[in-house]
């Protein structure tokens, strides 16, 4: 391709990103936005599954699935455009959990488990959810205590116990990690099978996380997914992915938790002036203003790391420099937000409250800005040291 | 009738630990919210038996008569032993509102129904376009021959649903050329007809602040406190010792303690960049524990508080803003579950924590007012 054809296919890109980003924002809207998100609160599920039907028809189920699977094969950039946008909707369905993460992992693990499962979950009719991290919390995949053993009818047994599992209470089924003899593996475990326990626990947003347990949990060697490194490499890579798309969330509600700010110091008048006419607020105003462009700028970097060498450790560094930031400006947002309209900002009426929820519940999903941070440097000093050797 | 004020403080220290020890409900200590009128009331009624509602009435009206360093020593146990705030707006203000510019009627009628518990006060200053300038207030009070006619609306008003009367400030002369100059303070009935009081939710999930609508609602001329249009003038001097609870440390030092709980459990004190943070706010806190003594000693002395004392409302609230903030970072996967999550056999709610720390800087006076009063009358900025 000359450079003409390549600019010109960059801009045709761009156009499409930008009518798929408002064909999403405008479907969210006609949805109900956060008056939706408020209903949805603490109900079980969590999220509206006819919604979730009209996802799949639209084809945002499917978007960076390949084709072979029925999948449109675009890249984690589209995929972003969808995030963001309902991130910035507070749309309660679990697109990131049960698409990017939890059919993620399926995608990169491939084999028979994937071929079965993959279709019917981008026609929306299956919700997968990946069952990963343990009860201490640990954001290391590869920190697994749950136990894959052969029993002696030729199956095999899962124990152990996953906590923090999303929309648990509305899963078909459940992803897990487990150890066995070759290290970590995926097994596919249908929610009712006999032996899963879940409790439940409800988020700041109303939705639910499950601890699952698992006791002598039967399955057959056709529900494992994949073992080994391989297995490892389809999580890491599913894990990373997901942590971009919730950035790409964080910026959406960035974006949105900024403006509702802005509207509003621009018309609460105090003093006879609007308080945005005060000069502490306009100071502060600018600093979000800056670190929303901040989370912009690594969300981007990431994308962009992530379309030209997903699996590389530039990619895994600009994911943790990505949710670092935008963890932290959200938080920083809706803090700031609620200071700047006084006590209307506390309430629960005023709907502040339903964004700083969505805040604190993606910042601290997939690694928090500390935990991301400290991942960030382990693997710049790994990657100095591959460098140096 | 035992002179408090007579005793050691060690002494009464110990007097006052053991009642609280041996009487408070334990499972009300530490509530992670404040707490309602039904959930608080067998506290409220065991402390008006011993005669301890009041701490810093006079014995003349049925409080303890405590001097300042009695009365901060009470509270201080108080909130070593986590006993919960009782809807107190009748003890802490209008008491002694009352003791200082009420009438004789005034007094006989009210002190003694606050004591029994069967008034319980809330605020009423507070309107949807008077926050941070309270004096633009809105209410109007017309006199009609001997009552007054109450219309408006007051809102964010705490524990309104559980209250049985209202103090509050309302424009009396709206041709006043200063706004401060048109306002009166009133006391009023809540089951006067007229008033409809709606609880709103906060983002905790609780139910605790209101708005008050008023409508036409009838108040004896009798109800006012002060002068006609002074109320402004009353409503400030009773700010001094509001600032200076706002500004206790015992909020922080409580959410540092859960803090190091969580902490410990998730090993996190091998972490130098945790134990850096964790210290810095340890810090922190013990100078806020520091700059509050200062302030407590001018109480102490009997000396009033000069504008300063807003850098202790603007520390200790952001203070504990970033404890919070450490708390929710230091859970991780569990920072945003909702209610007490179990951290090594110590459950910890980590969410409300968060919660409650953002109002602090916007109620008792927005930090951003705290600053601009500093800016002018402390450090003498032009304006
Ligand atoms: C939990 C809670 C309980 C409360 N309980 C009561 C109660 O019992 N009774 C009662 O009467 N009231 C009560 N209040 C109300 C409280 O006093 C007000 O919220 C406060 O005065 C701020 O007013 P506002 O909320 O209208 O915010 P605004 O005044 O609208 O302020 C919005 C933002 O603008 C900023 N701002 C305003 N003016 C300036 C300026 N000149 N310079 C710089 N920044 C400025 C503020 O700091 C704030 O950040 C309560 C509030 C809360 C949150």
């Amino acid at each position: 391709m000359n450079a003409n054809a390549m600019a010109a296919a960059a801009a045709d890109r761009a156009d499409e990103r930008r009518l798929l980003k408002e064909s999403v924002a405008a479907f969210v809207e006609r949805c109900g936005g956060a008056t939706r998100a408020r209903a949805m609160r603490g109900r079980s599920p969590g999220f509206d599954r006819a919604v979730w039907r009209e996802f799949a028809d639209l084809g945002w189920l499917a978007v960076t699935l390949p084709e072979q699977y029925g999948g449109l094969g675009l890249s984690l950039t589209e995929m972003a455009v969808i995030a963001e946008e309902l991130g910035g909707a507070l749309a309660p369905e679990p697109v990131i959990e049960a698409i990017t993460l939890a059919a993620g992992v399926l995608r990169h693990a491939g084999g028979s488990v994937a071929d079965e499962l993959l279709p019917p979950i981008a026609a929306g009719e299956i919700i997968p959810t990946l069952a990963w991290q343990e009860s201490d919390g640990n954001f290391d995949p590869a920190h697994v205590a749950a136990t894959a053993t052969a029993d002696t009818t030729g199956g095999i047994r899962l124990n152990g116990s996953k906590a923090f599992v999303p929309h648990a209470d509305a899963a078909d089924g459940f992803i897990v990690t487990a150890r066995d003899e070759q290290g970590l593996a995926l097994y596919w475990i249908p929610a009712d099978a006999p032996g899963v326990e879940i409790v439940l626990r409800p988020l700041a947003t109303g939705a639910m996380v499950g601890c699952v347990s698992m006791k002598q949990v039967e399955v057959a060697p056709t529900q494992r997914i994949a073992a080994g490194r391989h297995a490892a490499d389809a999580l890491h890579l599913a894990i990373d992915e997901a942590t971009v798309m919730a950035s790409a969330a964080l910026v959406g509600l960035i974006g949105k938790a900024l403006n509702m700010t802005l509207d509003y110091i621009k018309v609460r008048t105090q003093f006879g002036k609007p308080i945005g006419s005060f000069q502490a607020i306009q100071h502060r105003a600018v600093d979000l203003y800056i670190q929303c462009e901040l989370a912009q700028g690594a969300l981007g970097d990431a994308l962009a790391a992530h379309t030209e060498a997903p699996r590389s450790k530039a990619a895994q560094a600009a994911t943790s420099r990505a949710k670092a930031r935008c963890s932290d400006v959200a938080l920083l947002i809706c803090r700031e937000a609620v200071q700047m309209h006084g006590a209307i900002g506390f309430t629960d009426e005023y709907d502040l409250g339903l964004y700083l929820n969505r805040a604190l519940v993606l910042a601290a999903w997939l690694g928090n800005s500390a935990q991301h941070r400290r991942r960030y440097a382990a693997i710049g000093n790994a990657s100095t040291q591959e460098a140096s050797a | 009738m035992i002179d408090w004020n007579a005793m050691g403080d060690e002494e009464f220290r110990q007097e006052v630990r053991t009642f609280f020890e041996q009487n408070y409900p334990s499972e009300l200590r530490y509530p992670p919210h404040r707490l309602r009128w039904a959930e608080i009331k067998g506290w409220y009624m065991t402390l008006a038996a011993k005669g301890w509602l009041a701490p810093t009435w006079p014995t003349l009206y049925g409080g303890m008569g405590l001097n300042p360093t009695k009365f901060l020593i009470f509270i201080e146990e108080q909130e070593r032993w986590g006993v919960a705030r009782t809807p107190d707006m009748g003890m802490t203000m209008v008491g002694p509102l009352l003791i200082k510019h009420g009438t004789e009627e005034q007094k006989s009628y009210y002190l003694p129904k606050i004591l029994r518990g069967e008034h319980l006060w809330c605020q009423g200053y507070s309107e949807p376009n008077a926050g941070s300038d309270l004096a633009s207030l809105k209410t109007s009070a017309i006199i009609d021959r001997d009552e007054f006619v109450i219309n408006g609306q007051k809102t964010w008003t705490t524990l309104a649903q559980d209250a049985t009367h209202i103090f509050m400030l309302v424009r009396t002369d709206p041709q006043a050329k200063k706004k401060q100059e048109g306002i009166s303070f009133l006391l009023v009935d809540c089951k006067s007809p007229g008033i409809t009081v709606r609880p709103i939710p906060n983002i905790a999930g609780n139910e605790e602040f209101c708005e008050v609508f008023f409508d036409n609602v009838r108040a004896p001329r009798a109800n006012i406190v002060g002068e006609l249009n002074k109320g402004w003038t009353i409503a400030k001097a009773m700010l001094g010792f509001e600032r200076i609870t706002l500004g206790s440390p015992k909020q922080s030092q409580y959410a540092l303690g859960r803090l190091e709980i969580l902490a410990r459990q998730r090993g996190c004190f091998d972490d130098p960049v945790f134990l850096d943070k964790f210290t810095a706010l340890q810090l922190d806190v013990a100078d806020l524990v520091s700059v509050y003594a200062r302030f407590v000693d001018i109480v102490k002395r009997g000396e009033t508080l000069g504008p300063d004392v807003s850098l202790l409302k603007i520390w200790a609230t952001e203070t504990y803003s970033r404890i919070s903030s450490l708390m929710v970072e230091t859970a991780g996967a569990a920072g945003a579950i909702v209610g007490k999550v179990d951290f090594g056999g110590e459950p910890v709610d980590v969410l409300s924590s968060f919660y409650y720390a953002r109002p602090a800087p916007i109620y008792g006076g927005t930090n951003e007012i705290q600053r601009n009063i500093i800016a002018k009358e402390v450090l003498g900025l032009p304006s």
